[in-house]
């Protein structure tokens, strides 16, 4: 028993798919003549090889896909079987197939519509029951949009063939090779025989194909330089157009009389003139396919672009008008007719760029209340567009000139409101769709070529040619002649005959010539034979050779290039100038109406339709953010390698000579010519201070990317999958794998955490030596100069409010220096005692090296989860941020504390807070080198259990220190040498620490209150000092190193009450083990 | 008003405007009538406030500094015919194969350095881009931001290491920039 129609049976459904395959073009059917017959014809093949009512449904459908798309007008004047189909493809489905199929089958085909397969109930009437099937195949319900789909799979496929070939793509333009394929599709399609249905209706053209491509040339217009021409463009697409109407139309008319054309010669004047409206547009198609590709200079691509898009309006109006002037027919028009053809024209164009500018303001508003939906940004930009495209053509207007507004008008306002990823996906989907669109048509021109029914003139076709170029050169010479009259910037001869071989004409003019109705220009067939062979003409011809002609010629080429800060500041300059000046000459010209309208759109449409409407310059501001994110990228990318691999031979000793070297010499020739550099520079050695490798990758990264105004990202571990918002993270851009590489482990160092703190005991090696000078800085400065400089100033004013203003630049490094050596001093004096003493017990003090990895990742400011500052936006960061001052911070949760290891609670004062205390007791003979001789006098601290070194035994004790330190091996040179600390052992490891030498990290900087009645004092010392005065600390009082109370830094993530509470326990803890190893 | 004035300006006088500005007789003659016209006492110079007195120029963020370059040849407070067209013939378009003495390449950026350069120290310093700034960006950006935006500019034109825009490093920064056209205005005949 046969099965019902729906179920196609394999063979038929294999036949269609071959024959959709073989070629698509039966997607759109062209309602002339042979569409029925076609289908008739194809449906009896097909009927031949199957059985009946099988063949009648797949054809049927194959038929009825066609005429659905059959919606060009004539319909009736055609033949029997299509004025059948076309009722009847009102019933959907494959019902009207089913009706063509049986007007195919004549007599034979008995199978009434309402057995429609896909829409007939299948209990219905006496039919047999149907079994449900295990598998079922049905491609007409699918046919139409997966012919589609395979029109652009193909048209795709061979735009990637062509780049796969580049010496084909070297010589011809892309829009050639399109047509070629096309053509090669035609032929096929032409013997399989299925070949009757023209692919590319006008409807389909300029609904669908046309939109996307006018969008793309619209949205990415540049603004400023079309409206700085608009008068040129103007000038060529009103009066160009209208030129080239007329003279063509009279010259073939003319022709036409004299008997040229043989048969044709009695074509009446206004049939001719239809074609000539329609042959004399420019078009946007080909100039964009062509003129991409050539790269002349922006004004003259500009110029002929302009005109392209905007002749539409024009180009539109005459064709209707002349089309329904003919349809009236000569002696019936009458004045008013002509005068509302003018009229006419100024509707249709104003009236498409009014909507078009309309919805452009309205696209700009709706973005703006987008933040919280981002993903469905774009799809406002394309919808809202077509529906000004759409909304323009229901009124008969321009719909080219309303979507090429649309896009410039709301370029401006949506750029500022959508997210960076929506514009990129903007970007690329506009691509995507023009450039796919545009494959398309040419590829249907193509196809188009070899299925028509041509009525080949050939006088009628070499005129039309001839004539459309010569003319074209005598409008752009007569134009550009008033033009320049007018123009700042002559165009040149060489201009000219760009734009005159630029007037290409394409695909416009193709779906123009298919809507040519034949009941009333007999001549259509002609015409549409003529139309293809002049796009032909300029499509191959003068596309293939304006390539090299403007080689030849030495057009001025277009130089991509993105503007830099100097050029976008300086250029606004400049236009504010002549704006100016143009008002002191009381011109109205072009700078005083661009600044009359940035007024007012700062003034009263921008704060509308902007979220953030950011101050007057936004291009400025855009410009920046750019080119600093630019700048970021490419610094990682450049040195990829070093910010992974800073390797142990940078040592902040050599981040801080070269530093100092390359400052001091300039600046400090005064206060330093006494101090003796020799010594100066030992103390910087011997203090080589190996932070980790990731330490000062961290620290590099995260001031370059706060240099850069940029925050890292903060992971967003988000497993669960999000309709409505993309997660940055899976967007990130392309950055090589290092850079990446780097990023990540920057922002996912918590994931690591435990593993680096088991890894700790095992080889906790000393790789932090507290440097409060530098700490300070962070580690990773060096590597801008220009950011110190600017720093440097900076600090003058940032400085601790008790540090008179007058406190120089020269005061500030020197406190650097300073700081540096004291701190060696301190490290030397606090720890060099039980140094030498405890020397055996080197063994114990490699395993009790332990410092505070965790704090580190906890505290580092760009880690942390909660800071205000992390959603504030990005804050230039300055040399002493706000945690400097802060000390309770600068203890906890300074990243440079934390990279060094040794820090305390904030009850004891750190080595920093000591010297605040000095440098501001000290303030006078601070930068005076004889602070420093004092300091070497020798007045220690009787309240120090360290000795003060003197700057002489400063040296020798530094290098017994580092000896000490050294049986742990240099950090950084190792894989992670970062001390690691068992989280378990926590408290029981830094124990110890009060019975083992103090490493040298930890006796930097800790200080212990109970031994140091100065340290009583720590709490109530002033925070200290961004700017600590030089030679401050040298007299210090050493305050004796307190128990060491890493452990608390580790906790250093969680609050500070918690810490301390935290503290006194272990602080407790610590001395019970303390005594009981004693 | 313009007319009679322009009745006033002698033979010899044109010759030597045209002499010294490259403007033709026309150009010469309508711009003089402008001129009159923003005279408003009638002196035969003009003062700051007369420039002012334009409301566009009034309401131009650079209108101070435009107007500060018509004061900053001639000495004092005024500025007689002469040394406004002389102003004014730096926006003269090029014309190849002329004698373009002021309004050369060279001239026109010269004329939009000095523009910037308040101290006459033939550098750009940062604090007097940072005035250009705020003039034109106005007062919704944070201070940090605009001086951020100075020291790139600065940063990336800066080739001496100075921390300042000399004028090489002016014309080296505008290379690319159609100076020509950028600066230059269609005078009516």
């Amino acid at each position: 028993m046969p099965r019902p129609p729906a179920r196609a049976p394999p063979s038929a459904l294999l036949q269609g798919a071959l024959l959709a395959l073989a070629l698509l073009a039966s997607a759109h059917a062209r309602p002339d003549l042979s569409t029925g017959a076609a289908a008739a014809s194809s449906t009896t093949r097909a009927a031949s090889d199957l059985p009946p009512a099988h063949a009648r449904s797949t054809w049927a459908a194959h038929a009825e896909a066609a005429s659905l798309s059959a919606d060009a007008p004539p319909s009736q004047t055609h033949s029997h079987t299509l004025a059948q189909t076309q009722p009847a493809a009102d019933g959907g489905g494959a019902g009207g197939g089913g009706t063509a199929g049986a007007a195919g089958d004549g007599p034979g085909a008995t199978t009434p519509p309402a057995d429609d397969p896909t829409t007939s109930d299948p209990h219905d009437g006496h039919g047999p029951v149907k079994r449900y099937p295990v598998a079922q195949v049905e491609f007409g319900r699918v046919e139409t949009p997966f012919i589609i789909g395979l029109w652009i799979f193909c048209a795709s496929l061979s735009k990637i063939g062509f780049h796969m070939a580049p010496k084909l793509s070297k010589i011809f333009p892309e829009s050639c090779l399109l047509i070629v394929v096309g053509v090669v599709i035609g032929v096929l399609l032409n013997h399989v025989g299925h070949v009757n249905m023209q692919p590319l209706t006008p409807d389909t053209f300029f609904l669908y194909m046309l939109p996307p491509i006018i969008l793309d040339a619209g949205y990415f217009m540049p603004n400023r330089l079309f409206f700085d021409h608009l008068g040129t463009i103007l000038l060529f697409a009103v009066i160009g157009t209208v030129w080239n109407t007329v003279t063509i139309g009279v010259s073939l008319w003319a022709v036409g009389q004299c008997g040229l054309f043989g048969d044709h010669n009695t074509a009446p004047v206004l049939h001719v003139f239809v074609f000539s409206a329609l042959i004399s547009a420019v078009d946007p198609v080909a100039v964009l396919a062509v003129f991409e590709e050539i790269h002349v200079n922006e004004i003259l691509y500009i110029v002929v672009f302009g005109e392209s898009l905007l002749n539409d309006a024009v180009t539109v109006v005459l064709y209707h008008m002349f089309e329904a002037y003919s349809e009236m027919g000569v002696s019936n028009i009458v004045y008013t007719d002509v005068l509302s053809g003018l009229a006419s024209f100024l509707v249709v164009a104003l009236g498409g760029t009014c909507i078009g500018v309309v919805w452009g303001f309205l696209t700009g508003l709706v973005t703006r209340y987008t933040l919280e939906v981002r993903v469905i940004e774009p799809i406002f930009i394309f919808v809202m567009a077509y529906l000004a495209y759409l909304n323009a053509e229901v009124f008969h207007m321009s719909g080219i000139l309303a979507i090429t507004f649309c896009g410039i008008t709301m370029k401006n306002y949506v750029e500022s409101n959508i997210s960076h990823k929506s514009h990129t996906t903007i970007k690329y989907t506009m691509k995507m769709l023009s450039s796919s669109s545009e494959t398309i048509i040419f590829m249907f021109l193509g196809v188009a070529t070899v299925n028509d029914e041509h009525d080949w003139n050939t006088w009628f076709v070499f005129l039309t040619i001839i004539f459309c170029s010569v003319y074209r050169a005598i409008g752009v010479v007569l134009l550009t002649a008033v033009a320049n009259r007018f123009r700042l910037h002559k165009l040149t001869r060489v201009d000219k005959f760009v734009m005159s071989y630029g007037g290409l004409r394409g695909a416009v003019a193709f779906a123009l010539v298919l809507l040519i109705d034949k009941r009333h220009i007999p001549l259509q067939p002609m015409f549409v034979t003529t139309t293809i062979a002049v796009v032909y003409f300029t499509v191959f011809f003068q596309g293939i050779t304006i390539k090299p002609l403007v080689r030849i010629l030495n057009v001025k080429r277009q130089e991509k290039r993105k503007p830099s800060m100097n050029e976008r500041i300086h250029e606004r300059f400049m236009d504010h100038l002549m704006a100016g000046i143009e008002d002191i000459l009381g011109h109205h010209g072009n700078y005083h109406v661009r600044d009359k309208f940035k007024r007012f759109d700062n003034r009263f449409i921008r704060p509308l339709l902007i979220r953030d409407h950011q101050g007057a310059e936004p291009k400025i501001l855009e410009t920046y953010s750019k080119l600093a994110m630019r700048d970021a990228m490419e610094y990682m990318r450049r040195n990829a390698s070093t910010v992974g691999n800073i390797s142990g031979t940078e040592s902040m000793s050599a981040i801080f000579r070269n530093y100092t070297a390359g400052n001091f010499n300039g600046n400090l020739n005064g206060s330093f010519s006494q101090l003796d550099s020799s010594t100066w520079n030992i103390d910087m050695q011997e203090l080589e201070y190996n932070p980790s490798k990731k330490d000062l990758t961290d620290a590099r990264i995260h001031h370059l990317l706060d240099e850069e105004l940029c925050k890292p990202y903060r992971r967003h571990r988000r497993l669960s999958y999000s309709r409505h918002a993309v997660n940055d993270r899976d967007l990130s851009t392309q950055v090589n794998y290092r850079m990446h590489m780097n990023i990540r482990r920057m922002v996912g160092e918590r994931k690591h955490h435990h593993k680096r703190s088991k890894r700790l005991n095992k080889d906790g090696k000393q790789n932090h030596v507290s440097f409060p000078g530098i700490t300070q800085n962070g580690s990773a400065k060096q590597f801008s100069n220009d950011y110190l400089n600017e720093v440097l100033k900076e600090t003058e004013d940032d400085g601790d409010p008790e540090v008179p203003k007058s406190a120089s630049k020269e005061d500030w490094e020197s406190a650097i220096t300073f700081t540096a050596k004291s701190a060696h001093e301190l490290a030397s004096g606090s720890s060099s005692n039980e140094l030498q003493k405890k020397t055996s017990r080197d063994s114990d003090a490699d395993s009790a090296r332990v410092t505070t990895p965790t704090a580190t990742e906890t505290t580092l400011p760009w880690k942390r989860g909660d800071d205000s500052d992390a959603t504030a936006g990005p804050v230039k960061q300055s040399e002493f941020p706000a945690w400097c001052s802060n000390k309770e911070y600068l203890a906890y949760s300074s990243p440079s504390a934390t990279f060094l290891g040794g820090i305390e609670t904030p009850k004891v004062a750190s080595v920093i807070g000591l010297f605040r205390r000095e440098s501001t007791g000290s303030v006078n003979d601070a930068g005076s080198d004889s602070s420093l001789r004092e300091a070497s006098g020798g007045t220690a601290s009787p309240a120090s259990a360290g000795t003060v070194l003197l700057l002489e035994e400063a040296a020798a004790a530094a290098a017994a220190a580092v000896a000490a330190a050294g049986d742990a091996p240099a950090g950084p040179s190792e894989g992670a040498p970062r001390p690691r600390r068992s989280v378990t052992g926590r408290r029981g490891s830094l124990l110890e620490l009060g019975a083992v030498p103090i490493p040298e990290e930890e006796a930097l900087t800790l200080g212990s209150p109970q031994e140091s009645p100065a340290s009583g004092a720590g709490p109530r010392w002033p925070p200290p000092a961004p700017s600590s005065r030089r030679g401050s600390g040298a007299r210090a009082p050493l305050p004796p190193p307190p128990p060491p109370r890493l452990a608390e830094l580790s906790s250093a993530s969680s609050s500070e009450t918690s810490v301390e509470d935290d503290d006194d326990d272990a602080y407790d803890e610590r001395r019970a083990i303390h005594r009981a190893q004693k | 008003m313009g007319n009679r004035s322009s009745l006033l300006l002698r033979e010899e006088e044109i010759a030597q405007i045209q002499e010294e500005t490259g403007f033709t007789p026309n150009q010469i003659e309508r711009l003089y009538s402008r001129f009159t016209s923003l005279d408003r006492g009638d002196c035969g110079t003009l003062s700051r406030e007369d420039f002012l007195r334009i409301p566009e120029l009034a309401i131009n963020p650079l209108g101070d500094r435009i107007v500060h370059a018509f004061f900053e040849e001639g000495c004092g407070d005024r500025v007689n015919f002469l040394q406004f067209m002389q102003v004014l013939a730096h926006f003269r378009p090029i014309k190849k194969g002329r004698d373009n003495k002021l309004n050369s390449r060279e001239q026109k950026l010269k004329f939009a350095f000095k523009m910037y350069d308040l101290d006459n120290d033939e550098k750009i310093s940062r604090d007097e881009l940072l005035a250009i700034l705020h003039m034109m960006v106005g007062a919704n950006i944070s201070e940090e931001q605009l001086t951020s935006i100075a020291e790139r500019t600065i940063l990336e034109a800066d080739q001496n290491g100075d921390q300042m825009i000399s004028f090489e490093e002016f014309c080296k920064a505008l290379e690319r920039t159609d100076v020509e056209q950028k600066m230059s205005i269609r005078f009516l005949n």
